[in-house]
């Protein structure tokens, strides 16, 4: 199989399961910081902030394989 | 950031247009670097070049060249065509003829020029992303020179400030420091850090919000310049660290076995390295990703121009142009979003470096969790035992 071309679908699979990998995990942050805004509305406005620091860390990890993906399309 | 895509390309290259010139020239030329200001339908202002050459006779000189289109046509250099890098290397263009068909049809501004004679040291030239890094410095200097000059002349006053634009800095000033650096820089430390946080909190927020102006573009969609902006925390982490933090950092936790500590340290040390290289590559691929998600939703009518036909670009537009609307929008929240973020993560960096351990045993305090967060927490139990009680009662 021509390598270029494996690149290509290497690029697309990656990023794909890099969104399904982000997804989950921000999933799971939205989904707890809720149930603790919920319980504590006091508490929303810290469980923000902390949820949006967490939420730049995990999507940081998604973005180091989109951009490997990136390289992957553009330098073949 | 132009959103003009070359609708009439007819008029400059009698060649058709190809999807790889679609993607190529027009998605990542726009979402790129590029040394040309490009305010399509209107004019596109080509930007100076200069370049610190070693000549052929190993002399190192300073060439300025008004123009790309310039530096091609008076000085020693060829043009090498973009995108067919890698093996072959076809050797560039540089007789006359050949130049000025290449100027016309704008090849040199999505091509890379290689010098004939001698070698290029470092290619000092003035480029888009450098005009709209020192454009919104200069937003932010003059902003917050007017503003302090303010402060500084009522100083002793007594009632609310005065106007909104001087009460919305103030918030986002005072978020900085009451959200921002207060609770992650311990100590009463946070005040030697403020300046640092706020200066890149409104530079990469300004820079930010340009990338959304038509025809401008974000400086923060350069690697080299969340580069640096991450190499400036973590000097400061490196400059102001605690003895303890190195200590902790160079031999590992105080009370584990020699065996796990030689594991923990190279770990701990290439955690440090990645935190800082993950700050650089957060910033750039949001803002990055967001133009090329722009770019390419556009890029998506006249893809279909060229695949299916006319009909097909008229029915694609009216969705593009809705997807672009919307992204807009998000881009938007994200430029406030990373702006927060990067200077929440650096606060947090400097705060887990500055940190002095009170080394007599007292690990139940977590780092950034001081007497006063706890006080807090206790005002908060109090307010929701005050609230539950007459409702249960």
């Amino acid at each position: 199989m021509d390598p270029a071309a494996l690149a290509y679908l290497a690029a697309g699979l990656g990023a794909g399961i890099s969104a399904v990998g982000a997804a989950i995990g921000i999933g799971r942050l939205a989904s707890s910081s809720m149930d603790g805004a919920a319980r504590q509305p006091e508490a929303a406005g810290d469980i923000r902030g902390l949820m949006i620091v967490s939420a730049g860390l995990i999507e940081g990890v998604a973005l180091f394989a989109l951009i490997i993906c990136l390289l992957l399309v553009l330098f073949v | 950031m132009g959103l003009a895509v070359p609708a009439a390309p007819a008029t400059a290259a009698d060649e058709e247009v190809t999807l790889e010139s679609i993607v190529n020239n027009t998605i990542l030329g726009h979402a790129e670097d590029g040394y040309y200001l490009n305010f399509k339908p209107f004019a596109q202002v080509e930007l100076p070049r200069i370049m610190l050459v070693r000549t052929a006779d190993g002399a190192l000189t300073l060439e300025a060249y008004g123009s790309t289109k310039g530096l091609l046509q008076n000085g020693p250099y060829g043009l090498a065509a973009h995108g067919d890098g890698g093996e072959g290397h076809a050797d560039p263009m540089t007789a006359s003829a050949e130049l000025t068909e290449a100027i016309g049809a704008k090849e040199h501004l999505h091509g890379s020029v290689v010098r004939t004679s001698g070698a290029v040291v470092a290619d000092l030239s003035i480029s888009r992303h450098l005009i709209f890094g020192l454009l919104a410095m200069l937003i932010v200097l003059g902003i917050f020179i007017a503003l302090a000059q303010r402060y500084e002349k009522d100083r002793d006053r007594l009632e609310a400030p005065q106007g909104i634009f001087q009460n919305m800095m103030e918030v986002l000033v005072v978020f900085v420091r009451d959200e921002i650096a207060k609770p992650n820089i311990p100590d009463g430390k946070w005040r030697t850090f403020l300046p640092y946080l706020l200066t890149a909190f409104f530079f990469i927020l300004v820079a930010n919000i340009l990338g959304l102006v038509p025809f401008a573009g974000a400086a923060t969609s350069n690697i080299a310049v969340t580069g640096v902006m991450a190499i400036m925390t973590f000097s400061i982490v490196l400059l102001y660290a605690s003895t303890d933090y190195y200590k902790e950092l160079l031999t590992g936790p105080p009370d584990a076995p020699v065996l796990i500590r030689i594991i923990l340290v190279p770990i701990e040390i290439i955690g440090l390295v990645m935190r800082h290289l993950a700050l650089a590559i957060r910033l750039f691929a949001n803002m990055m990703g967001g133009s090329l998600i722009i770019f390419s939703l556009i890029g998506l009518v006249f893809m279909m121009n060229v695949i299916m036909g006319e009909a097909a670009a008229w029915s694609t537009t009216v969705i593009s142009i809705g997807f672009t609307v919307f992204i807009l929008l998000l881009k938007l929240l994200v430029a406030f979003i990373q702006a927060y973020v990067f200077t929440i993560l650096s606060a947090l960096f400097i705060g887990m470096a500055v940190e002095e351990h009170h080394s007599d045993g007292e690990e139940e305090t977590e780092p950034g969790l001081d007497g006063r967060s706890e006080e807090r927490l206790d005002a908060i139990e109090d307010q929701v035992e005050q609230r539950t009680q007459p409702t249960t009662a």
